[in-house]
């Protein structure tokens, strides 16, 4: 267990290095950083001219104080543009390891504390939204096991494929036109007062959003299921005269969260995509909110400041599912 | 617990599942579904010349008039006919989604023979760089690539193929590991085929089938992966209409409130759409899955 653990680590840290290299570096090699802290005047391509008295520098800011080109040159300064991508991502990297994560060139507020006021009420939602979808997947996924073949099953298995072609906004606009517009039976926004109107305010998107991730669920589930309902420890239940209710929760139901269990971890990507959409639709302030204002406001550290937490939390997360996989069943360190 | 629910539990627990019998037709539902697919992909690609309102025209009708007014499907906000800019707004959405999941499947589909086949370091840089992909989850990676380019149409839908890059590229690998232990590779092999032969003439036709229903169900997620970046504003920019946009269009509080319509339209013309490539998606994978019939 020891030695695999350390493989794992060391993969967790190549990866960390490999996600942070490419958010990094797409932001700098598709776009131009310089742009997004001075504007269209990042464009002027005469600079090198000017340094060698080839020609005037220009003055076509507002307030003619400075030229063009030595505000450019004190951006690239301030910035540390006027360094090589190589140089400035490691200068970068050892930031971010000591939780600077730069400073928002829109608002001058440390990324870091932008990122602390947002992320707690994105992660809410998904915990609520991962609540939402363990509690339909599971009594579900079990009875539908229970019955599998019959009508409930497949009446089941067909809203569960539907659901699955439904997209997440597309959930998101219908149940908020019904739940909150036409009829007013749930907030259709986000109250920041306290923890009890968060949650209140909270149900309806992580309803939206636990149910898409309750069909994969409970396909999954059910699927566990109905093999485990073929092993001799169920036939060994029923004969001892088990009732059927008491096999299915306590002896079935364990070995058969496995593939859950996998899928919790690749899930959690598609739980923080649907989040960053859902927060869209129900104006929730949280995180995903905050890299779109970003985006329009060309706001280059907040988006690779949120990117690369999003992305960390997102491997850390599979990491450890991985690990508590292999400790649950112990073949897989095997392979 | 009463008798009858024993016995059913009975049935349950002892009866082998009915739905894993291999069925070897396509059946009804799946040509309803291309029936589906066709038609919308024509109207897709025809709608220009098709008899139906200018989808920018505003005022076309009167404004937020409801669905079984003078206009089809009604108005939106602006008084343009929600019908024409659904059928219009296909071409974008399928168009991004046609075009991103043949990149994903050129390139991810090369990448993963490439390193199934050689196998060695090849493997190791190849599925490296698919774990990394993997480890942003898809949304972010798409928005991260869009916020640092452009949002044109090319953008979009390179975005998309770039998304469809890893889990494709596995797909193929994991068929090409399978394939290549197979006597005919290396009967191939034995008779001194090169690698591009073998490649080519032996591993890609059988490659290329698995990849066919992933295909389908890949388009389907471009399609939805359009709409979620419309709704954090990073879909094709200007007056180009597409699902996502005139869902999100839609959307605004006093539109949902007053006409929801303009936003229902579209939506049920995606999930119509998505239904069918999923629905299709799954029918050709069942039907060409030959694991059963193989040996």
């Amino acid at each position: 267990m020891g030695r695999f653990i350390l493989r794992r680590v060391v993969q967790l840290v190549l990866v960390l290095l490999a996600v942070t290299f490419m958010a990094f570096s797409a932001l700098n090699f598709l776009g131009d950083p310089l742009v997004n802290v001075i504007g269209p005047l990042a464009a002027i391509d005469y600079c090198d001219e000017v340094e060698a008295g080839l020609r005037e520098d220009s003055f076509t800011t507002l307030n003619n104080l400075k030229g063009d080109c030595e505000i450019i040159a004190e951006a690239k300064e301030q910035y540390g543009l006027d360094k090589s991508v190589p140089v400035r991502y490691v200068t970068w990297l050892g930031d971010i390891v000591t939780g600077d994560l730069g400073t928002s060139f829109q608002t001058q507020l440390p990324v870091s504390e932008i990122i602390r006021q947002k992320l707690p009420k994105s992660l809410l939602l998904m915990v609520m939204a991962e609540i939402v979808a363990l509690a339909i997947a599971i009594p579900v996924g079990v009875y539908s096991a229970y019955r599998a073949g019959r009508a409930v099953d497949r009446a089941t298995s067909v809203a569960s494929f539907g659901l699955l072609s439904v997209p997440n906004f597309a959930l998101g606009v219908v149940m908020l036109q019904f739940f909150a517009l036409r009829n007013q039976w749930l907030p259709a926004s986000f109250d920041d007062t306290n923890l009890g109107t968060r949650i209140h305010s909270l149900l309806l998107p992580s309803i939206v959003l636990g149910i898409g991730i309750a069909a994969t669920y409970q396909r999954l589930l059910r699927t566990d299921l109905v093999t485990t309902l073929q092993e001799d420890f169920v036939h060994m239940a029923r004969a001892k005269g088990m009732t059927d209710s008491h096999i299915m929760v306590r002896h079935a139901l364990r070995p058969s969260l496995f593939s859950l269990i996998t899928v919790f971890g690749i899930n959690t990507g598609a739980l923080i995509g649907g989040s960053l959409v859902i927060e869209r639709i129900f104006s929730i302030p949280g995180i995903g909110s905050e890299i779109v204002t970003a985006v329009i406001r060309d706001d280059f550290p907040v988006v690779l400041g949120a990117v690369v937490v999003i992305a960390t939390g997102f491997v850390l997360i599979n990491f450890f599912v991985d690990l508590f996989y292999t400790w649950l069943d112990p073949r897989v360190r095997a392979s | 617990m009463s008798t009858t629910e024993a016995s059913m539990a009975d049935e349950a627990l002892d009866e082998p599942e009915d739905d894993s019998a291999v069925k070897k037709t396509l059946g009804l539902a799946f040509w309803v579904a291309v029936g589906w697919i066709v038609t919308i992909t024509l109207a897709a690609v025809l709608a220009p010349w098709l008899p139906i309102a200018d989808p920018d025209e505003i005022a076309n009708g009167a404004p937020r008039d409801g669905i079984l007014g003078d206009n089809l499907m009604g108005t939106d906000a602006l008084g343009r006919d929600v019908f024409a800019r659904t059928v219009h707004g296909a071409r974008i959405s399928l168009g991004v989604g046609f075009l991103g999941i043949i990149l994903g499947v050129t390139v991810g589909g090369a990448l993963g023979i490439v390193a199934g086949y050689f196998k060695g370091i090849a493997d190791q840089v190849i599925s490296f760089m698919f774990f990394s992909l993997l480890s942003f989850p898809a949304l972010v990676l798409a928005l991260l690539i869009t916020a640092s380019i452009d949002r044109s149409f090319w953008t979009v839908a390179m975005t998309l193929g770039i998304l469809g890059i890893a889990p494709i590229g596995r797909l193929a690998r994991a068929t090409t590991i399978q394939f290549s232990e197979r006597e005919f590779v290396q009967a191939a092999r034995v008779i001194g085929a090169r690698n591009k032969r073998i490649i080519i003439r032996e591993l890609l036709p059988n490659v290329v089938i698995p990849m066919g229903a992933l295909t389908l169900l890949g388009m389907g997620i471009s399609i939805v992966a359009e709409g979620s970046l419309a709704f954090l504003g990073l879909s094709v920019e200007g007056e180009a209409i597409s699902w996502g946009k005139s869902i999100v269009d839609g959307s605004q509080t006093r539109d949902l409130e007053q006409n929801a319509h303009v936003a229902f339209v579209p939506i049920a013309a995606m999930f119509l759409t998505v239904l069918a490539l999923n629905f299709a998606g799954d029918r050709v994978r069942e039907y060409t899955d030959v694991r059963e019939t193989a040996f």
